[in-house]
């Protein structure tokens, strides 16, 4: 096909391509548009911040011979048995259903190798997933499809879920070609139709309620494990010290680049604020009641290096969570797949239906031939060796910023390569001091 | 690039030779630190605080340092790195009565200290990194930590690079980061305990032939009570 540009034509900016055929979809069919994947426009990200390395008034550490630690405990507010991790990067909540139980088991048996945490998601948890998972939080829903209480005891972190990323304000998702018998007899439900979750908890509603839902929680689990409350990010600040005052040990933020398995395109594209901007606002409020680093907070929502690892940490967080990149670590968008992507009218590096239950990377399937062509232990090798290069990569980062612990990682390594960056992350513009929105 | 010395007297007899014995000392740091100077002299009425931007010699002059007795002094040589050069950013920060630090090196955390530090309500007057390091002692003893235990908090709390020397008016402590890349020698004798960046500023107090010298170990704090 000849580059219709090469003929002088002009694309509208307004209605680009992907526009137009949403119009001539919705026009065709009547209905939304369901997709997977989190928020795919532009907006200011870790990639706007870089790092100031230490030169003369500061001293590097040497990369191969001095310690760079990066372990982390997440939940020692209150619980008797917090979380230690050996890496300050955990594996988000994703359900079964949404995932195939091999993929599931895979992040399990890659979060173990190295140290750190997986995570349940809307649907209840799996025997391969407990069974693989040496830390393992376990998601409380507005649904409570699959909750229950031995399950809650025998996670290692329970975490409340208002909201995420992807869709704050909005409930789960899951359609009925994924819905196998399996997947509906944990969540107690009829196979094969779609299952739309609640957006809010059904017994209670604000922080007052949730304090004495927490408490209910506590009791259950004999005030031993964690407890996160998780909020996709919107009005970060309030929510985070509700989250406090309702008892959390640790909140989870997730801006919206993060993923979900199945939400409206339009929910995912309009609402929620950038990762970049809800740090700065969660750590205010951290810092606001004396907690910060004392209720640890986890950010997640397009973290896909070592950089974006360390630059989440400078900005405040405790740890980051993945959840898009260990898919794309299991094989999510492989090229070996490119074939079979245009069969179902996508390609690598586009697919994000993973509503549809069709994936041919095995991964957000429930499909006996598509799933099992990931094997778990070739998934879990390959969630593991990534999971260790983002660490790999943030230490380097944090070396050359003469730190000895991730931890140690603050605002003021960081500048900013845009007015927004700066604003949004409260760090300056580099080459100047000056901060947008914190005067001249 | 900084230098720090110090003098602890053991042999009340040496007192009155304080002042004599500690100007040489804090001059043959003055290639490590020419932008200004402090130190901190402990007799029976308290500790004294001298600082300002110049040479130590120069400062040592005018203020007749020599001539002074007492039984312990700590000393301070700058070459700014991230902050002014005032007589307000030079050291020993004395952020208590009797407490007195001195620091060679570059804190990597110490915005994030700082921020805490204000939580309570600790301000530091100026931007220099080894103020936040003497106000986090302070407010641990404050607390109630004895200096020993108030410098093993430092380990905990502060990153990046840094051989201190913290005295109190009874106490004379040294302490290194994990890398102890920033020099340190200590001399003792049955008169003395006396520490400095490099040897050459020990070198003239008496005796010192005779010394035990040691290198200070990593992440140990060497403690001396009167």
């Amino acid at each position: 096909m000849t580059d219709p540009t090469q003929a002088g034509l002009r694309e509208s900016a307004t209605f680009d391509r992907a526009t137009i055929a949403g119009i001539q979809r919705a026009a065709e069919t009547g209905v939304y548009d369901i997709r997977g994947w989190g928020a795919k426009r532009a907006v200011p990200h870790f990639d706007d911040l870089l790092l100031l390395g230490a030169s003369m008034s500061r001293y590097p550490l040497e990369g191969y011979r001095e310690r760079c630690d990066t372990d982390v405990v997440l939940g020692d507010r209150h619980a008797r048995n917090p979380l230690h991790l050996d890496i300050p990067v955990t594996i988000a909540g994703m359900s079964f259903g949404a995932l195939s139980a091999q993929a599931k088991e895979a992040l399990g048996r890659g979060a173990t190798e190295v140290g750190t945490s997986t995570t349940t998601g809307d649907g209840g948890m799996t025997p391969e997933e407990r069974g693989q998972s040496k830390n393992l939080v376990y998601q409380y829903l507005p649904s409570r499809y699959g909750m229950n209480p031995d399950d809650l005891r025998s996670a290692d972190a329970i975490e409340i879920v208002l909201g995420q990323g992807a869709k704050p304000g909005g409930g789960g998702m899951l359609l009925g070609q994924k819905i196998s018998d399996r997947v509906a007899g944990m969540r107690t439900l009829p196979a094969g139709i779609d299952q739309r979750s609640a957006c809010r908890h059904p017994d209670w509603t604000g922080p007052d309620d949730l304090t004495i839902k927490i408490l209910e929680l506590r009791e259950i689990t004999d005030w031993q494990k964690p407890i996160y409350i998780k909020v996709g990010a919107t009005r970060t600040y309030y929510d985070v010290k509700l989250a406090v005052a309702a008892g959390a040990d640790v909140v989870v933020v997730d801006g919206m680049q993060g993923g979900t398995a199945a939400t409206q395109e339009v929910f995912i594209e309009h609402v929620g604020i950038p990762t970049l901007a809800a740090i700065p606002q969660a750590v205010q409020a951290l810092a606001e009641l004396g907690l910060h680093r004392k209720v640890q907070l986890i950010v997640s929502g397009g973290i896909r290096t070592g950089a974006d690892v360390a630059k989440a940490m400078a900005l405040g967080a405790d740890a980051v969570a993945i959840g898009t990149a260990a898919l794309i670590a299991l094989g999510d968008n492989h090229p070996r797949y490119a074939d079979e992507y245009a069969k179902i009218g996508s390609a690598p590096g586009y697919y994000d239906d993973y509503q549809d239950g069709r994936d041919p990377a095995g991964i957000t399937t429930q499909d006996p031939e598509l799933s099992a062509r990931l094997d778990p232990v070739e998934g879990g090798r390959r969630v593991a060796n990534y999971l260790r290069v983002l660490t790999l990569e943030a230490q380097t980062l944090a070396r050359a910023c003469g730190k000895a612990h991730l931890r140690n990682l603050e605002p003021e390594d960081l500048v900013a390569l845009t007015i927004e960056a700066a604003a949004m992350a409260r760090v300056p513009l580099a080459g100047t001091s000056w901060i947008p929105g914190q005067g001249f | 690039m900084c230098g720090i010395v110090g003098l602890h007297l053991k042999n009340p007899a040496l007192q009155p030779e304080l002042g004599r014995l500690f100007v040489p000392m804090i001059e043959a740091m003055t290639s490590r630190g020419p932008d200004s100077a402090g130190l901190a002299l402990y007799d029976d009425t308290g500790m004294h605080v001298v600082k300002d931007v110049g040479l130590p010699r120069d400062i040592c002059a005018a203020h007749d340092i020599a001539s002074r007795s007492g039984y312990q002094a700590v000393g301070h040589t700058r070459m700014a790195t991230e902050s002014a050069i005032t007589p307000e950013h030079a050291h020993p920060f004395t952020p208590a009565p009797g407490l007195a630090l001195v620091h060679n090196g570059s804190f990597s955390n110490h915005a994030s200290v700082r921020r805490n530090l204000a939580f309570d309500g600790i301000t530091c007057t100026t931007d220099n990194d080894s103020e936040v390091a003497a106000r986090f002692i302070g407010r641990e003893i404050a607390r109630g930590a004895d200096l020993e235990d108030a410098m093993r908090m430092v380990l905990k709390e502060f990153d990046g690079f840094f051989t201190l020397l913290v005295t109190t008016a009874t106490q004379f402590a040294v302490l290194r980061d994990s890398f102890a890349c920033k020099p340190a020698v200590i001399a003792e004798t049955t008169d003395y305990v006396a520490m400095a960046s490099e040897y050459h500023a020990l070198a003239e107090l008496p005796g010192i032939t005779d010394a035990r010298i040691v290198e200070p170990e990593p992440e140990r704090v060497y403690a001396w009570s009167r």
